[in-house]
């Protein structure tokens, strides 16, 4: 191995990648895009092989080789052409759900394809039975929106106008979809001008050679990463609060982590039949799921490529609600039970590695999506809008307070820009006061955040968690708060729960409400389960979370003991 | 998973009954390396060995 241009190259992929991330911020339509930042961009070798990638979305991370690949089934290389852009969604064959559109670009030097310049967004609306993309109470996929086959949306480096009038004649938001769509296209255009430069600089040859070393290096990196865990079968598993449809039932997710030497095999087999509702997960987001929990365990200096995955393999049983089967809905898969099932492997290997996972998180995105006609301009308007959680206690350390669950690496889109987008007037956005769970290290906090209506209507769905069943505590750290999401009806003094106002089977799965001007919406994120025995907290530490406003004196001299100074 | 004659649509997805990966009809390696074991498709006989593994170890530890 040549060390030094190994580096060299990577460090150069891996800064293309950003910069591909950047005209995709810049350049897109969306809150989602150019403030969420939920999207990933990357390189593929012609195998569809993930060879470089940015710290974007770790659901899309590890998503990426699998869905270049399954498209690469469909699409035999041999009639991919220079210029073409191939676009996929499809979540039953590679992919991760509906919302998640796929682009990918060939890169050809002197005739040969080489690769492919990759980029994954989330598409904000898809059309379907609700606004935005996430229908609480889905059925079928039919209700989620367009699928979209392996398709060339480019040919030659022509638009496959056919294509774009199918995509835009189905979804409510067309302007701002086009563009959206146009930066997702922008950002492959410039991987592959900018590594066709970097092939021609230093030649296919040295670069085949170099990209097959940093895979290997990457995955020796990785397996002695998983050497040094003691070897055994590590079992857990978590409930995931109802399906939008049958609001009392609880769904299992199980996992079984075999380690054996240096790999690791993640076993679903035992979680429970896949749900009726959207909950359900692809085997892309499965796969996507367990590469993210070993990359949060291991060395985060490792380069992330296919390399590092070589050693996880995933046995996710068809029919359940880790492998879901057509024509069940999943959109909430890859954002709700992606992290659960991180958090679930986590719990399942804190006996080996105590000191490398966390208390459980809050393992939901929110997802308060909406749509509805803006009085002002007459155009339709569309949301995904994803908020953040309290993360679990480490070893170490407290829980992170208000950030992206595990899979996202999200931004919350600013209260400035929500209100200029979208007729909502914030009302307030605070930290939960008392929702870490205790321990020696107590977990992060959630938020609420209370939004005024402005317009006449705005039709609102949700997909979210855990406000039944609280985050886990581990080694004697305490239960997170519960989230919740509440409504005032202009002209009531009261809150209500969607079930309670609008008659919802469940409080946080549920679609197309009628939010009318004067209503209040509040928005409750869960906060983390606490990390080890709360009698083992630092004084001064319960002292500082009492004073900056996290713990109130009474949860404190319960939990703590703490005397007032 | 199969496809339609005409190759426009989807007629089955037939998937790993282990693992759960899709079997693509059209693909030779995923034919050469497919097993069908009681009745269920499996994509390799590794998938079939993992699951005769994991059937023998959980009734031991029920016992």
């Amino acid at each position: 191995m040549d060390f030094v241009t190994m580096n060299i190259l990577e460090s150069s992929m891996v800064s293309l990648c950003k910069e591909m991330g950047i005209v995709l911020m810049k350049t897109s339509y969306s809150t989602i895009f150019n403030e969420a930042l939920d999207f990933t961009c990357g390189l593929a070798d012609m195998n569809g092989d993930m060879i470089a990638v940015a710290d974007y979305c770790p659901a899309q991370i590890g998503g990426m080789p699998l869905l270049v690949k399954s498209c690469l089934k469909e699409i035999p290389i041999d009639e991919i052409e220079e210029g073409d852009v191939i676009l996929h969604n499809d979540p039953y064959r590679g992919g991760l759900h509906t919302p998640e559109h796929t682009f990918f670009k060939p890169i050809f030097v002197d005739g040969e394809i080489m690769g492919f310049a990759v980029a994954i967004g989330h598409i904000a609306e898809v059309g379907g039975m609700a606004p935005g993309g996430f229908c609480g109470e889905a059925t079928e996929i039919f209700q989620e929106g367009l699928r979209i086959p392996p398709v060339k949306i480019k040919k030659r480096g022509k638009d496959n106008i056919e294509v774009w009038k199918l995509l835009l004649a189905n979804v409510r938001t067309p302007r701002v979809n086009y563009g959206d769509l146009r930066a997702l296209i922008a950002a492959v255009d410039l991987g592959e001008k900018q590594m066709t430069q970097i092939y021609q600089k230093y030649g296919k040859q040295k670069i085949k050679e170099t990209v097959n070393d940093l895979l290997l290096y990457s995955e020796r990196r990785m397996r002695a990463e998983l050497e040094a865990i003691p070897d055994g079968i590590y079992a857990f598993s978590d409930k995931i609060e109802s399906d939008g449809i049958d609001a009392d039932r609880t769904y299992t997710v199980a996992v079984e982590v075999h380690k054996r030497g240096g790999e690791i095999i993640v076993d679903y087999n035992g979680s429970s039949p896949q749900a009726s509702g959207p909950i359900n997960a692809t085997l892309g987001v499965a796969t996507s799921a367990a590469y993210n929990a070993v990359l949060h365990m291991t060395d985060p200096t490792i380069p992330r490529n296919s390399g590092c995955f070589r050693p996880i393999r995933v046995m996710a049983p068809p029919g359940t609600i880790v492998n879901v089967d057509f024509p069940a809905p999943e959109v909430g898969g890859n954002t709700e039970t992606h992290p659960r099932i991180v958090g679930t492997i986590l719990g399942a290997m804190a006996p080996a590695i105590p000191n490398r996972v966390m208390a459980a998180e809050g393992a939901t995105h929110c997802n308060f999506v909406f749509g509805g006609v803006d009085a002002d301009t007459g155009e339709y308007f569309a949301c995904y809008d994803l908020e953040a959680v309290g993360w679990g206690g480490r070893a170490f350390a407290d829980g992170n307070d208000g950030v992206d669950s595990i899979n996202g690496n999200c931004r919350i889109t600013p209260v400035e820009v929500y209100e200029t987008r979208f007729p909502w007037r914030i009302e307030s956005l605070a930290f939960n006061v008392d929702a870490g769970g205790a321990g020696e290290y107590r977990g992060g906090v959630g938020y609420s955040k209370q939004m005024l209506c402005l317009n006449d209507e705005i039709i609102c769905s949700q997909m979210t968690d855990r406000h039944l069943l609280a985050p886990w505590g581990l080694n004697g750290g305490t239960e997170g708060g519960v989230g919740a999401t509440l409504v005032m009806k202009n002209g009531r003094q009261d809150w209500q729960t969607m079930r309670e106002a609008y008659g919802k089977a469940s409080t946080s799965r549920y679609s197309n409400v009628s939010i009318r001007r004067g209503d209040r919406v509040r928005l409750v994120t869960p906060g983390g389960g606490g990390y080890g025995e709360p009698a083992k907290r630092d004084p001064a530490a319960v002292a500082e979370d009492v004073r900056e406003g996290y713990v109130s004196k009474a949860a404190a001299q319960r939990h703590y003991g703490y005397q007032e100074a | 998973m199969k496809f339609s004659l005409n190759g426009l649509y989807i007629e089955s997805y037939t998937k790993c009954a282990n693992c759960g990966v899709l079997i693509y009809e059209a693909s030779a390696e995923d034919s050469a390396r497919k097993k069908v074991h009681e009745g269920s498709i499996y994509c390799s006989k590794e998938c079939v060995d993992w699951k005769l593994d994991r059937d023998a170890r959980r009734a031991k530890a029920a016992i």
